[in-house]
C-alpha cells in the first residue's frame, strides 16, 4: 500500500512538492513561534539560577522581570537589616537600575548601581572578570563582556551616564553566557545623582543556608508594608504564566498558518482522488474492499504530513538558530529554543493536520459506487 | 456455478423508469458464453449486476448457492477478488504500478507473501507472452499488451469465472486474435468465461450465445446452431 501511495505522490511530482512546500511553511513557522516561550522558559531558568541571593524585595505591585523607576527607599533597606538576625537573612544588597537606550538593542544600555564597594559578583556568582577590576570604584564601571564587545568599550574609555555624571570603565568581565553579560555595573551612587533619589530599584536579600526562602519572603512582606518579597520560585511561576499565556496567543496565530496548510493538503488529496476514480474503481472491482480505499487515500494524506512535519521542523530549527544568533549578538540571550517537546508537539500537529484534511476525501473516495467510478453507467 | 434469476434493473432518468435489464434468467455453465446485442441493450448493466458491482432492483445473483446481490459491498469485493477475474475494454490497469505489480495487485489484497505474488505475478505474465515486459508502467504497453497483462491478473487467485467486456474492442485484429485466444484458452481449462461483446465474429468463438435486446434475453444459441452459419443480431 505504501507503494501505491508513493507512486502516486511522485507521478505528480509538481503539486506533491508544493503541497509538501505549503506543511514545510506552517509547520516551520509554527516550531519557530513556539521556541520563543520554550526559548524564553530556558533563559529564564538560566538566569534565575545564576543569581546568588534567593530573595528579591520589590515595590508591592512591580514584577521581577520588569523593573521600573526606583521606589524603594532607604528606609526599607534599613528595616530589612534590622530583620536580619530575626529572620536568618546574610546579607541585604540592594540596587537601582537605569535603562538608556531606544529600542534598538545596539544603542540600549543597562546600568545596575550596587552599594559603593560592592561586587556584582554578590548578585551573580558565576561572574569572573577578564580585564581591570571586578568591583568598580566610586568612578567607575564594570562591563559585561557582551556590552563590552558590541560597543567596543575598553579599559580607560569614559562612558556618560548623564550630562553630569562620567564613569571610567575599570574591569571587563568574561562573558558567562546570559543576561548579565549584557549589563554594566557601576555604583549605585552614580545612578542616584544622575536620577536625583537615594531609591533602589529592588533589593536582594541572601538568608542563611539552609533556611526557606519562601517562609523568609512571607514574614518580610508581613513586616513591611507596601513591598513585594518574592523568590525564585514565584518569579519562574509568574514567568511561566506569562510564557505560557503568550504561548497560546503565538499558537493562535500558527493555527492559522497551520489551517491554510491543511487546506493546501485537502485540497490536493481531494483533486487526486477526482482524477484517480477509475483507479479507485478498478480497484473496487479487482476486489478491494472501502477500508483499502480509504487507507490508501488517508496514507497519503498522512505521508504528507508527517514528511512535511519532518522537514517543517528541520527548517524551524534552522529559523530559531538564526534567531539564536542574531539575538546572542544583540542582547545575549538566546532567545528561542526547539525542545524535544516542542519538536514531538510539531510532529503530532502535522500528522493530526494530514489526517484531517486526509479524512474527507478518503471517505469520498471509499464511498464512490464501483459502477459509477469505473464510469459503468 | 453462476445464475440469475429474474434479474431485473431499472434506473430513474429524472421522472422517467428506465428499464436496463429485465427479468433476465440464465445458469452459466463452464466454457465461454458470448452475451451480444445492440448498443443499449443491457449487455454491460447485465454485466454489472453478475459481477456485483451493481445491485438488482429485483431478483438475485446465486454464485454456488449464495446470493450475491443480498451481501454487504465489502462481501461482494471479498467473493469478487476470490472467485472472478476481469478483463475491461478499457482502464484495465492501474496506472501507477508496472505490468508485474499490476498482476500481483489482487494478491496482495488477499494477503500473499510479497515473495509468492511476485513468483506468481512473473508466471502468469510468461502465459501470457509478457515477461519481457514485465517492468513496464501500462502507459508503455501497447492496447493489445495491456488486455495480456489484464487477462494475467484476472488469472492471479485461479478464479473459476473470467468476466470480459469488450476485451478486443480497441485492439487492431492481431492483437485481438491473441486475447480472444488467451481467453479461450481460460475456458477451455474448465472456467465460465463471461464475454460481453458486440463483435459477432469473436462471438463465433464461444459455446453459447445470449441475445439480448432491451434488456431482454431473446435466445440463447449452443454452438451446434451457429457453427458455420451467420449470426444475426436482433437490431
Amino acid at each position: 500500500m505504501l507503494a501505491l501511495v508513493y507512486r502516486n505522490l511522485r507521478a505528480r511530482p509538481v503539486r506533491s512538492i508544493l503541497t509538501l512546500l505549503g506543511i514545510v511553511v506552517s509547520t516551520a513557522s509554527m516550531v519557530l513561534f513556539l521556541s520563543f516561550g520554550e526559548g524564553l522558559r530556558r533563559a529564564l531558568g538560566a538566569e534565575l539560577s545564576s543569581v546568588g541571593p534567593a530573595i528579591l524585595v520589590l515595590p508591592e505591585g512591580a514584577q521581577a522581570i520588569s523593573p521600573g523607576y526606583p521606589e524603594l527607599g532607604p528606609e526599607t533597606v534599613r528595616q530589612l537589616e534590622g530583620l536580619a538576625g530575626e529572620l536568618g537573612i546574610t546579607r541585604v544588597t540592594p540596587y537601582v537600575v537605569l535603562t538608556r537606550g531606544g529600542f534598538d538593542p545596539q544603542s540600549t544600555f543597562i546600568f545596575q548601581g550596587l552599594p559603593d564597594g560592592t561586587s556584582p559578583k554578590i548578585l551573580y556568582p558565576n561572574l569572573a572578570v577578564s580585564q581591570g577590576a571586578l568591583t568598580p570604584s566610586p568612578k567607575g564601571a564594570v562591563v559585561g563582556s557582551r556590552v563590552a564587545e558590541r560597543s567596543n568599550l575598553t579599559l580607560g574609555k569614559t562612558l556618560r551616564l548623564s550630562p553630569r555624571i562620567s564613569l571610567v570603565v575599570e574591569g571587563i568581565l568574561k562573558p558567562a553566557g546570559g543576561f548579565t553579560d549584557s549589563v554594566i555595573y557601576v555604583p549605585a551612587s552614580a545612578i542616584h545623582a544622575g536620577l536625583d533619589t537615594q531609591n533602589y530599584t529592588s533589593i536582594a536579600v541572601s538568608i542563611r543556608e539552609g533556611g526557606k526562602a519562601e517562609d523568609v519572603a512571607r514574614a518580610i512582606q508581613a513586616r513591611i508594608p507596601g513591598v513585594s518579597a518574592q523568590t525564585a520560585g514565584d518569579v519562574l511561576r509568574f514567568a511561566e504564566r506569562a510564557v505560557r499565556i503568550s504561548d497560546l496567543v503565538r499558537f493562535g496565530i500558527s493555527l492559522v498558518a497551520l489551517v491554510v496548510g491543511g487546506l493546501l493538503v485537502a485540497n490536493t488529496v481531494m483533486m487526486s482522488v477526482y482524477e484517480r476514480i477509475r483507479e479507485f474503481g478498478l480497484m473496487r472491482a479487482l476486489g478491494a474492499k472501502r477500508g483499502f480505499i480509504f487507507g490508501l487515500v488517508l496514507l497519503e494524506a498522512l505521508l504528507l504530513g508527517l514528511v512535511g512535519g519532518l522537514l517543517g521542523l528541520g527548517l524551524g530549527g534552522l529559523a530559531s538558530a538564526a534567531v539564536n544568533w542574531y539575538t546572542v549578538r544583540e542582547v545575549g540571550l538566546a532567545l528561542s529554543a526547539v525542545t524535544f517537546r516542542l519538536s514531538l508537539f510539531a510532529m503530532l500537529v502535522a500528522v493530526v493536520l494530514g489526517l484531517l484534511a486526509g479524512f474527507l476525501p478518503a471517505r469520498t473516495a471509499s464511498r464512490i459506487p464501483v459502477v459509477e467510478a469505473l464510469g459503468r453507467i | 456455478m453462476l445464475e440469475a434469476i429474474q434479474l431485473h434493473k431499472r434506473y430513474h432518468q429524472g421522472e422517467i423508469d428506465v428499464v436496463a435489464v429485465d427479468h433476465f434468467s440464465f445458469r452459466f455453465p463452464a466454457g465461454l458464453t458470448a452475451i451480444v446485442g445492440p448498443s443499449g441493450s443491457g449487455k454491460t448493466t447485465l454485466l454489472n449486476l453478475l459481477a456485483g458491482f451493481d445491485v438488482p432492483t429485483e431478483g438475485e445473483v446465486r454464485l454456488d448457492g449464495t446470493v450475491l446481490s443480498r451481501l454487504p459491498e465489502d462481501a461482494r469485493s471479498e467473493v469478487r477478488l476470490k472467485q472472478m477475474g476481469f478483463v475491461f475494454q478499457q482502464w484495465n490497469l492501474v496506472p501507477t504500478l508496472t505490468a508485474l505489480e499490476n498482476v500481483a495487485f489482487p494478491m496482495m489484497l488477499a494477503g500473499m507473501g510479497q515473495r509468492e505474488r511476485q513468483a506468481r505475478a512473473a508466471a502468469l505474465l510468461e502465459s501470457v507472452g509478457m515477461r519481457g515486459r514485465a517492468h513496464h508502467l501500462p502507459n508503455k504497453l501497447s492496447g493489445g499488451e495491456q488486455q495480456r497483462v489484464a487477462i494475467a491478473r484476472s488469472l492471479a487467485l485461479n478464479p473459476p469465472i473470467l468476466f470480459a467486456d469488450e476485451p478486443t474492442g480497441n485492439l487492431d485484429s492481431a492483437s485481438g486474435a491473441k486475447v480472444v485466444e488467451l481467453l479461450t484458452l481460460q475456458a477451455q481449462e474448465g472456467r465460465t468465461v463471461i464475454l460481453v461483446t458486440h463483435d459477432l465474429e469473436l462471438a463465433r468463438r464461444a459455446e453459447r450465445i445470449l441475445h439480448l435486446k432491451d434488456g431482454r434475453l431473446l435466445k440463447v444459441e449452443e454452438r451446434a446452431a451457429f457453427a458455420g452459419s451467420q449470426i444475426a443480431v436482433d437490431a
